[in-house]
C-alpha cells in the first residue's frame, strides 16, 4: 500500500481537490459564467442580448460609487472591532475552556439557531428609543437629547459584527488551541512578562487564524444588505441593497451582475493587498514535509 | 411566447409525469402565433371540464383560514366536495421575489408546479405578466360565483374584464400613528413629511405604489395617471423630508415593531397590519389621509401551465359568501367577496363592523390604485429606487 | 531562611494586599472579559427566550404583553412550521457534513503539498464568499433550469453545500498551517503507512478544526435566506417561514422554535463531555 502511494505521490493532491472542486466549479463556476455573461448585456427585462457591454462595468462604479465605499468602510470597521471582541474570547475557550471548549463554541453559534429577523427584532428591542441602553447613553451625554441607537451607522455596523462574530472567533480559536503551550512557558523561562511572551510567542503563531477570520467576516460583510435594509437609513445603504434592487425590483439584471463583479473584485484587491501584508506564504502553506 | 415551448419539451415532461402541466395549457402555447388568448379559449371549450387530482395553490402565509390542528377548513371542505387534493403552499413572502422566482422558468416557456398563485397588483407584476404572455386566462365558465365579486373591483385599469385575476384580498395603505406621541390625531401625509415635532419619527413604505402614490394624492394629483410632471413633484417632496432627516426609514413591513415600541410615531401603514397591532396595542389608530388612500389588491392568477380549469373551480368555491366569510374571519384584510359581510354580521360581529376589514363606502371612494404603466416603467422604478437610497 | 520574621509577616499584610489584590484581578481579568464577551453574543438570545413566553392578543410579538406557557406547549401550532424546521435541520446536518468533508480534503490539498494550480484553487475558494447572495441564488437558479433540474431539498442541498465548502476550507486550513508535521515523521518512522498516520496521528490533531469548520457551516446553513430561496422550489425551510410569516405575523412559537434547537444542541454537546469524561477515567 505504502509503495502505491509513493509512486502516485503527484496525483495525491489533485485526488484530495477533486470532490471539492468539482463541486465548486460545476455549481459556482458555471454558474458565474451565466453572469457574467449577463453582465455584458444589455436591454431591458425580459429581452438582455450579449454585447461585450463593458460599459456596465464603468456605468456601475460611477453611479455608486459612494455605496461601494461605504461598504468596504463599513465591512472594515466591524471586521475591527470583531478582531478586538472575538480574540480574547477565543483565546479564553482555547486556554482555559478545558473539557468545556466544545460546548463553548457551540454557544458562540448559537444565535444563529434563532433566524437572522428575530436576533434583529430582539436588538430593535433592546437599543429602542425608549429603551434602557439608549436612556443610560442619554444621561451620560454619549447621546444627544434626541439622540438614537436605531436607524444610524452605528446601528448598521454593529448589526454586520454582532452577526459576523462566529466568523471571527472560530478561526481564532482554531489557530490558538493549536499553540503549545510549553513554548509559552520557554519564553517566560527567558524571562518574558506575560505581556512579551504574548505579543512574541502567542499572537505571531495566532496569525493564521486572525487571517482566516479577517477573511471570513469582511468578505461577505461587504456584500451584505440586510442589515443597512433593517436597521439603516437611506444614507446607510450598501452596494449589496443596491445590488438587490436592481435584481429584484428594477430587474436590471446586466447592471446587477456588472455591480457584482466590481465588488468581487474590489474585495479580492484587498484581501491579496492583506494577504502580502501579513506575508501570506506563512498562513496559507504549511511547514514544508 | 408559444414558440418557447417546443413539441420535445412538452413530450419530455409529458413522459416524466412531473409538474402539474396542463394539457389544455401546453396545447394552447404549442398552438401557434396566435395569442395566447385566443388559444387558450379554444383550449379551454374543447378539453373536458374535469378536475386534476392535484391542484397546487401558492399564497402568501397566513392568508387563508386556519382552524384547529392547523388545518385549512375552506380547502378541506374544498377537497371533500370535489374527491381532489390541494396541496397548498405558503411560498410567497414579497412579489419581487417571488417574481425573480417564477421568471426564470416561465420565461424559458417551462412550468412553475403551480396552477394558482397570489399577487399584488401595486407591484405592477399582475399587469407585466399578463403583457408578457405568462398568464392563462381563467375558465369563466367554471366560475359563475364571479357575480359575487364587489363592484369596485370588477374593472381595474389593467384587467378591464378579469380575463387574468380574480381579487383574493385587499387592503388599504393610510397613516398609521400613535395619538399619545405625536400629541392628537393628524391625517395629513404633509404633516408627516414637514412636522418637525415628528422629525425622525416617521417612515414610508418601500413600496413604489403605496409612497409615491399617497404623495401625489397629498399633491392633489391622480396616482393612476403618472406623468413626469406629478412624478417629479412628489419625489422632490420626499427627496427634502430625507435629506432633512424627517423620514427615519423606508421599510417593508417591518415599521409594525417600531411603530408598536413607539420607535416611530407616525408612518404610511397597511390596514391589515394595524388590525393585528391594536390588539396588543388598543392605542394606535389607522387613517385615510384627508388627501385620499391607497388601496392594493392581491390577485389570484393562473401561471402558464398551471390547470386552467382546476385553478377556476377552485377561485369560484371562494366566491362563495360562505366561504369567504371563513376565510376573513380569520384574515382580516379586506373581502372582495359581497355577502360575506352579511354573514359575518351575524357569527362575529366584531370583525364586521370593522372598517379596516369591511370598509364603508367612504373609505372606498377615497382610495386610489397607482398607474399600472407607471409601476413598470425603468425610469421611475430606478428614481425610487434611488430616493430610497439603493 | 526558615520560618518568617516579623518584617516579613508586616510586609505580607501591608504592601502585599494591593499587590496580591491586582494579581488576582490580573490572573481573571481574561476570564471576567470573556463573560462580557459572552455576554454580549446572548444578550438578544435573552430577549428572544423571554419573547418566547410572551402572550400578545394579536398576531405579532414585538411588545411584552404578559406571560405565558402556552407556546412552549404548543410549539408547533403555527401552521408550516414543523415542516420547515425539519427540513431546515435535515439540510445543515447533510449540507454541513459533506461540505467538511469536501473542504477539509481542499485544505489539506493546499496546506500539504506545491502543486500547479494551487494559486488558482486559492482563487476558486475565496470567490464564492465575495459574491453577493442574490446573484449567487439567482444564477445558480439559471443552472438548474437550463439543466432541468427541479427544485427542491437537492437543489437547495447542492446550493448550501457549495457556499460552505469556502469557509471550511478557510477554518480548516488554519488549523493545518501550524500543524507539527514532525509528529507524521515520527508515526511513520515507527512504521505506519501514510493511510494509518493520516488517520491516528494527523486527523485527531486537526479534529478540533474540523469540528469548528463543521459548526459553522451549520450555522450558515441553519440560517441562509437568500440562496435558499431561489432554489427552494415550492420547499419551505424555517428563515423562509419566518420571512414569509413575518408579513402578517411573528408568533412566540418562532421564539420557542430557536430556543429549543440551541437547548437541544447544549443539551447534546453536554452529553457528549460527560461521556467523555467517563471514558477518560475508566482509561486513566
Amino acid at each position: 500500500m505504502g509503495k502505491f502511494f509513493h509512486r502516485t505521490r503527484w496525483a495525491t493532491p489533485y485526488a484530495l481537490l477533486t470532490p471539492g472542486t468539482a463541486w465548486l466549479v460545476v455549481f459556482f463556476v458555471v454558474p458565474m459564467y451565466y453572469l457574467a455573461k449577463m453582465a455584458l448585456s444589455q436591454g431591458l427585462f425580459p429581452l438582455f442580448s450579449f454585447g461585450w457591454a463593458w460599459h456596465n462595468f464603468s456605468d456601475a462604479v460611477s453611479a455608486y460609487r459612494p455605496q461601494f465605499v461605504r461598504s468596504l468602510e463599513y465591512a472594515g470597521i466591524a471586521t475591527l472591532i470583531s478582531l478586538v471582541v472575538s480574540y480574547p474570547l477565543a483565546y479564553w475557550i482555547a486556554f482555559r475552556g478545558g473539557r468545556w471548549k466544545n460546548l463553548f463554541l457551540l454557544l458562540v453559534i448559537a444565535p444563529f439557531f434563532v433566524t437572522y429577523l428575530i436576533r434583529t427584532l430582539a436588538w430593535e428591542t433592546i437599543l429602542s428609543d425608549n429603551g434602557l441602553v439608549v436612556r443610560i447613553l442619554q444621561d451620560i451625554h454619549v447621546l444627544g437629547p434626541d439622540g438614537r441607537l436605531l436607524a444610524t451607522s452605528a446601528a448598521v455596523i454593529a448589526g454586520i459584527t454582532y452577526n459576523f462574530l462566529p466568523f471571527m472567533v472560530l478561526p481564532l480559536y482554531v489557530s490558538l488551541e493549536q499553540i503549545d503551550q510549553r513554548l509559552v512557558e520557554a519564553a517566560s523561562d527567558l524571562y518574558a512578562n506575560r505581556a512579551m511572551s504574548f505579543a512574541r510567542v502567542t499572537l505571531p503563531l495566532s496569525l493564521p487564524g486572525v487571517f482566516a477570520g479577517v477573511l471570513l467576516t469582511f468578505i461577505p460583510a461587504a456584500g451584505d444588505f440586510i442589515n443597512a435594509q433593517l436597521l439603516g437609513t437611506p444614507q446607510q445603504y450598501m452596494i449589496g441593497n443596491v445590488i438587490q434592487s436592481e435584481f429584484l425590483a428594477i430587474r436590471d439584471y446586466p447592471t446587477a451582475a456588472a455591480l457584482s463583479f466590481v465588488l468581487m473584485g474590489a474585495i479580492l484587491v484587498l484581501v491579496l493587498i492583506f494577504a502580502r501584508a501579513l506575508g501570506t506564504d506563512r498562513l496559507t502553506a504549511g511547514t514544508a514535509a | 411566447m408559444s414558440e418557447r415551448i417546443t413539441r420535445q419539451a412538452f413530450l419530455r415532461r409529458a413522459a416524466a409525469g412531473g409538474a402539474v402541466i396542463s394539457v389544455p395549457g401546453l396545447l394552447a402555447a404549442c398552438g401557434g402565433g396566435s395569442g395566447s388568448g385566443a388559444a387558450s379559449s379554444t383550449a379551454t371549450s374543447t378539453v373536458k371540464a374535469v378536475l386534476p387530482k392535484t391542484i397546487t395553490f401558492s399564497n402568501w402565509p397566513l392568508y387563508i383560514d386556519v382552524g384547529k390542528n392547523k388545518t385549512h377548513p375552506s380547502l378541506v371542505q374544498f377537497e371533500k366536495h370535489y374527491h381532489v387534493n390541494v396541496n397548498y403552499i405558503e411560498d410567497i413572502n414579497d412579489n419581487d421575489s417571488f417574481f425573480g422566482k417564477i421568471e426564470g422558468p416561465l420565461s424559458q416557456g417551462q412550468s412553475v408546479g403551480r396552477d394558482l398563485i397570489v399577487m399584488t397588483d401595486s407591484s405592477g407584476l399582475p399587469q407585466r405578466m399578463i403583457q408578457l404572455g405568462w398568464l392563462e386566462k381563467l375558465d369563466k365558465a367554471a366560475i359563475p360565483n364571479i357575480k359575487n365579486l364587489i363592484p369596485a373591483q370588477q374593472h381595474p385599469n389593467w384587467d378591464p374584464n378579469r380575463d387574468y385575476s380574480l381579487p383574493w384580498q385587499s387592503g388599504m395603505t393610510g397613516i398609521g400613528y400613535d395619538p399619545k406621541k405625536v400629541g392628537g390625531d393628524i391625517n395629513s401625509v404633509d404633516d408627516l413629511l414637514t412636522n418637525p415635532k415628528l422629525k425622525g419619527k416617521v417612515t414610508l413604505l418601500t413600496e413604489m405604489a403605496d409612497t409615491m402614490g399617497l404623495v401625489m394624492l397629498s399633491n392633489g394629483d391622480d396616482p393612476s395617471k403618472v406623468t413626469d410632471k406629478t412624478w417629479n413633484a412628489a419625489k422632490a417632496k420626499i427627496e427634502k423630508a430625507v435629506k432633512s432627516g424627517q423620514i427615519r426609514q423606508f421599510t417593508g413591513n417591518d415599521y409594525a415593531p417600531l411603530l408598536a415600541k413607539g420607535d416611530v410615531w407616525a408612518c404610511f401603514a397597511w390596514s391589515g397590519d394595524m388590525v393585528q397591532l391594536q390588539a396588543d396595542h388598543p392605542g394606535l389608530k389607522w387613517v385615510l389621509p384627508k388627501t385620499g388612500a391607497m388601496i392594493w389588491t392581491d390577485n389570484m392568477l393562473i401561471p402558464k401551465g398551471g390547470n386552467v380549469y382546476g385553478a377556476s373551480v377552485l377561485m369560484n368555491w371562494y366566491y362563495d359568501p360562505k366561504i369567504a366569510a371563513e376565510v376573513e374571519d380569520y384574515v382580516n384584510y379586506i373581502c372582495p367577496v359581497n355577502g360575506a359581510g352579511a354573514i359575518l354580521k351575524k357569527t362575529d360581529p366584531k370583525v364586521a363592523n370593522n372598517p379596516l376589514i369591511f370598509p364603508p363606502k367612504s373609505y372606498l371612494d377615497n382610495a386610489h390604485i397607482f398607474d399600472g404603466k407607471a409601476l413598470n416603467n425603468p425610469k421611475y422604478k430606478q428614481d425610487f429606487q434611488h430616493l430610497i437610497g439603493a | 531562611m526558615t520560618a518568617a520574621t516579623p518584617a516579613v509577616a508586616t510586609y505580607r499584610s501591608q504592601i502585599a494586599a494591593p499587590v496580591r489584590a491586582w494579581a488576582f484581578v490580573r490572573r481573571h481579568v481574561l476570564d471576567v472579559y470573556a463573560l462580557l464577551a459572552l455576554g454580549y453574543l446572548f444578550l438578544p438570545i435573552g430577549v428572544v427566550v423571554a419573547f418566547s413566553f410572551n402572550n400578545p392578543a394579536g398576531r405579532f410579538n414585538f411588545t411584552w404583553q404578559g406571560f405565558t406557557w402556552k407556546n412552549w406547549a404548543n410549539p408547533f401550532g403555527f401552521p408550516g412550521l414543523s415542516g420547515a424546521v425539519r427540513v431546515s435541520i435535515e439540510i445543515a446536518v447533510l449540507s454541513s457534513i459533506i461540505a467538511t468533508i469536501l473542504g477539509t480534503l481542499i485544505a489539506l490539498a493546499l496546506v500539504r503539498y506545491r502543486f500547479r494550480g494551487s494559486g488558482t484553487t486559492n482563487l476558486l475558494i475565496f470567490i464564492p464568499m465575495t459574491t453577493p447572495e442574490i446573484v449567487m441564488g439567482a444564477s445558480l437558479l439559471t443552472l438548474f433550469l437550463n439543466w432541468r433540474i427541479p427544485q427542491g431539498f437537492g437543489t437547495i442541498l447542492i446550493a448550501h453545500i457549495m457556499f460552505n465548502i469556502s469557509y471550511v476550507v478557510v477554518t480548516v486550513r488554519a488549523r493545518l498551517v501550524g500543524f507539527d508535521r514532525h509528529l507524521e515523521e515520527a508515526a511513520m518512522d515507527l512504521g505506519a503507512n501514510e493511510l494509518v498516520t493520516f488517520f491516528r496521528v494527523t486527523l485527531p490533531l486537526i479534529a478540533p478544526g474540523i469540528l469548528a469548520a463543521a459548526l459553522l457551516a451549520f450555522a450558515l446553513s441553519i440560517d441562509d435566506f437568500v440562496i435558499t430561496y431561489f432554489n427552494a422550489g415550492t420547499v419551505t425551510t424555517f428563515p423562509l417561514f419566518v420571512w414569509g410569516a413575518a408579513r402578517v405575523s411573528v408568533p412566540p412559537q418562532i421564539n420557542v422554535i430557536g430556543t429549543a434547537i440551541f437547548v437541544i444542541a447544549v443539551t447534546l454537546m453536554l452529553a457528549n463531555i460527560v461521556w467523555q469524561n467517563r471514558r477518560a477515567r475508566r482509561n486513566a
